[in-house]
């Protein structure tokens, strides 16, 4: 039997169709792959699921009986947790108590410290991971974080685990640790509900697959009767377009530094495990921003949330580093604005295409669109981006990419950072690799393939 | 959405109108040219003050000094004036309103202090600095000011107090400011989100320094203007002024974390203050719940902003 069911579920948001009758499970001991393009509601589901959100209509049931949660916490005492993306744990406490927040065991007032640990330990040992229970979680990995929620959710016996894109800022290895980790949890029976961009990773792991488009479950496949390109097609309700291979001839150096020079239509990939120095880099080469920019540098930040002002509109985001060029104290052009914005909005099919529409809401694709604009704006010669595609969806994923060699080709240097080989692979004419923060390896093209990059970072 | 919002941003506007229509059936004096004039005046220096606090608090800042910036630049102003003449007695007002700011830009921006610990300093550093350089006593303490700074507190223009045309000239320039000049979106950004600010080459630093430096000169020329009105400096003069224009700020929709507000709603907060403590005088209500009234307004307001951005 289902051990999370939702039937018809239905929302909306204004005049927004979120969801449109959605009827998706999860049983015991299977994993359940949720995919679509940013908007098409898998969030909004997982969010209803998790007591978040509230469906308009249709129903939710776990092991058969109908539930209406009112909060986060009813869903979480009910068995059902939720792992999201930005990790919930509590800077200031160790180890042991992040795993028992919420529930810290007590003796009369006092936490009682023997039990806390003994409770945490057992938590952590389902997930066969070895942390120190006494560690401020300050000192922990991303990778280490997440395994504490996870064990937050076993010690609150949840037999469901919502895992939303859990590997996005994962390294290969942690991501194949996290993989036995879901392994043991189905074998002990734990439904688990996995929501990820990544669909080489889903083809591995799931026992079934939901593609969801525009509000609804439009396909459903188990293990071994889909491939990638199938649910790629299904998400977008049509076939992608093969990315062309149009290799510029690279001309001359236009950033140099001691780890490595850029040139005028070339694009440079930066290859490196998470902590290996590339964000860092990047940032090196971007300091300070004002002269960067001035030295026609645009710089695309690894967490949107950085790079963009989200109350304020498409223009305004668009223009932030162009200021300068309309005087600080002369009378702003706004037509001149509108009409860079409107432009580029077009050029880089940015939806909704309104430049008065503010930037946070727009989806994940459209948002690193507005910052890849902005630099288009400022007409920079050099575009550094750190992870410019994580998190985004298919579709804007092969659209940034074309704009990344589009700027390429129009004479520009581009050096991206990713933790995603393929891409790294595909795109650049050269691979700089670093390894704790120096430059270990720098790699051709035509002499890389995924292995030998993987080699040189490790 | 797009209409809510619409709506939302007339909050304001709409408690201000409802509020001087309930005072105006409540009591047969409210709406009298006299009782206008009245709360005209009283809101002149106030609404300069809150104007600088709009600066301070679109780029994500707070600025609790300006009482007591007001207070100094009223007695400098005044003890430069018997001196040296009126145009020297109001630059320096201003000046000595500028330089505060100017040093709660620099703790806030190069000391990384956070700057309600450092307009707390400042607030009660300037207040001690005002009674030390006045002696505790009224600026000047004998003789009177010049007769045309004097004048200026009394008479009027085209039937309105001068005083009164201080905030008109000033809500017109600075919003030109603040909308239409690069520099003003530097400040709407730099308090949207500090570091996109940052990394698309605006020197935040200076950002919010220099929204700092407009408080604190605002606050000199509201000081200036008191000092007309008081036709002395008063060590005492300015205070509460700062929480009475956070309050108008906040009344006014603006987002205490910064990037969100407009100038002129501002001025509306500032009226809906001064129409509240007007009316309630004029419905004999006791000072003490004239206080506890106005608390609970700016905690109602505060919670509405809170609300607004949960949507």
């Amino acid at each position: 039997m289902a051990r999370i069911a939702a039937f018809g579920v239905g929302k909306r948001f204004g005049a927004t169709v979120a969801l449109d009758g959605v009827d998706f499970d999860v049983t015991a001991g299977e994993v359940h792959a949720l995919v679509g393009e940013n908007g098409a509601g898998k969030s909004t589901l997982i969010r209803i699921f998790g007591g978040v959100q509230r469906a308009d209509r249709g129903e939710i049931r776990v092991d058969g009986r109908l539930v209406h949660f009112r909060s986060p916490a009813a869903a979480f005492a009910a068995g059902i947790a939720t792992i999201q993306q930005e990790l919930r744990v509590v800077p200031a406490l160790s180890v042991a108590e992040n795993v028992m927040l919420g529930h810290l065991p007590s003796r009369g007032p006092a936490v009682d410290e023997r039990r806390l640990r003994q409770r945490a330990g057992e938590a952590l040992e389902r997930l066969r991971v070895a942390l120190d229970l006494d560690a401020p979680v300050t000192q922990l990995t991303f990778a280490e974080r997440q395994a504490v929620t996870i064990a937050r959710a076993l010690s609150r016996d949840a037999r469901v685990l919502i895992l939303d894109e859990p590997t996005a800022a994962l390294e290969e290895r942690e991501v194949e640790s996290l993989f036995q980790v879901i392994g043991r949890l189905r074998a002990e029976g734990v439904a688990i509900l996995y929501v990820s961009h990544r669909l080489e990773e889903i083809a591995r792991i799931a026992d079934r697959c939901s593609v969801m488009r525009d509000g609804r479950v439009v396909a459903e496949m188990r293990r071994g009767a889909f491939v990638v390109d199938d649910l790629v097609r299904h998400m977008l309700g049509r076939e992608l377009e093969p990315a062309s291979h149009a290799a510029a001839s690279p001309g001359e150096v236009v950033l140099r530094s001691p780890e490595l020079e850029l040139r005028r239509g070339a694009i440079t990939g930066l290859a490196g495990l998470l902590g290996s120095g590339t964000s860092s880099l990047l940032r090196r080469l971007f300091s300070p921003p004002a002269r960067a920019i001035r030295k026609g540098i645009g710089l695309v930040p690894g967490e949107r949330a950085a790079s963009l002002v989200q109350g304020h509109s498409v223009r305004d985001n668009i223009v932030l580093p162009s200021l300068r060029r309309f005087g600080w104290f002369a009378r702003m052009d706004d037509r001149a604005a509108d009409a860079v914005a409107r432009e580029l909005i077009a050029a880089l099919d940015i939806r909704p295409g309104d430049p008065n529409a503010p930037v946070g809401s727009l989806s994940g694709g459209n948002q690193q669109k507005v910052v890849l604009a902005r630099w288009l704006a400022a007409r920079v010669g050099v575009l550094l981006m750190d992870e410019p595609t994580q998190g985004i969806d298919v579709a804007a994923k092969a659209q940034i990419h074309r704009l990344m060699r589009e700027f390429a080709a129009g004479g520009g240097a581009v050096l991206f950072a990713s933790s995603e080989l393929r891409e790294l692979v595909e795109l650049s004419e050269r691979i700089v690799a670093m390894r704790r923060g120096h430059v270990a390896a720098t790699l051709e093209r035509g002499r890389c393939g995924e292995r030998e990059v993987r080699e040189a970072i490790a | 959405m797009k209409r809510v919002d619409v709506l939302v941003g007339q909050i304001p506007l709409a408690t201000l109108l409802v509020l001087g229509a309930t005072m105006s059936v409540l009591s047969e004096h409210f709406l009298t040219p006299l009782n206008l004039s009245n709360v005209l005046v009283q809101s002149a220096v106030i609404s300069v003050v809150a104007m600088g606090m709009t600066f301070v608090i679109l780029a994500g800042g707070f600025d609790l000094s300006v009482g007591s910036t007001v207070a100094l630049a009223g007695c400098v102003a005044a003890a430069v004036m018997m001196q040296a003449g009126i145009v020297a007695g109001v630059g320096a007002g201003v000046a000595i309103g500028a330089l505060v700011g100017a040093l709660n830009g620099f703790v806030v921006t190069v000391l990384r202090v956070n700057p309600f610990i450092t307009t707390l300093g400042t607030m009660v550093l300037v207040r001690g600095a005002v009674f030390l350089f006045s002696d505790s006593q009224q600026v000047p303490i004998e003789g009177s000011l010049p007769q045309g700074f004097i004048d200026f507190g009394v008479e009027r223009f085209l039937g309105i107090h001068w005083l009164v045309w201080v905030p008109v000239v000033l809500l017109a320039a600075l919003s030109w400011v603040l909308g239409k000049t690069p520099y003003g979106r530097a400040v709407y950004a730099t308090g949207g989100n500090r570091e996109a600010a940052y990394l698309s080459g605006i020197r935040t630093g200076w950002i919010v320094a220099s929204t700092y430096v407009w408080s604190g000169a605002l606050a000199g020329v509201a000081g200036v203007m008191l000092a007309s009105r008081l036709q002395s400096g008063q060590p005492t003069a300015g205070e509460f002024y700062e929480l009475t224009a956070i309050a108008a700020v906040v009344l006014g929709g603006a987002a205490l974390h910064g990037g969100e507000g407009r100038l002129y709603k501002t001025v509306i907060g500032v009226f809906i203050m001064v129409v509240l403590g007007n009316g309630l005088n004029l419905l004999n209500v006791d000072s003490h719940w004239q206080r506890v009234a106005v608390g609970l307004v700016i905690i109602a307001a505060a919670a509405a902003d809170q609300l607004r951005h949960r949507r």
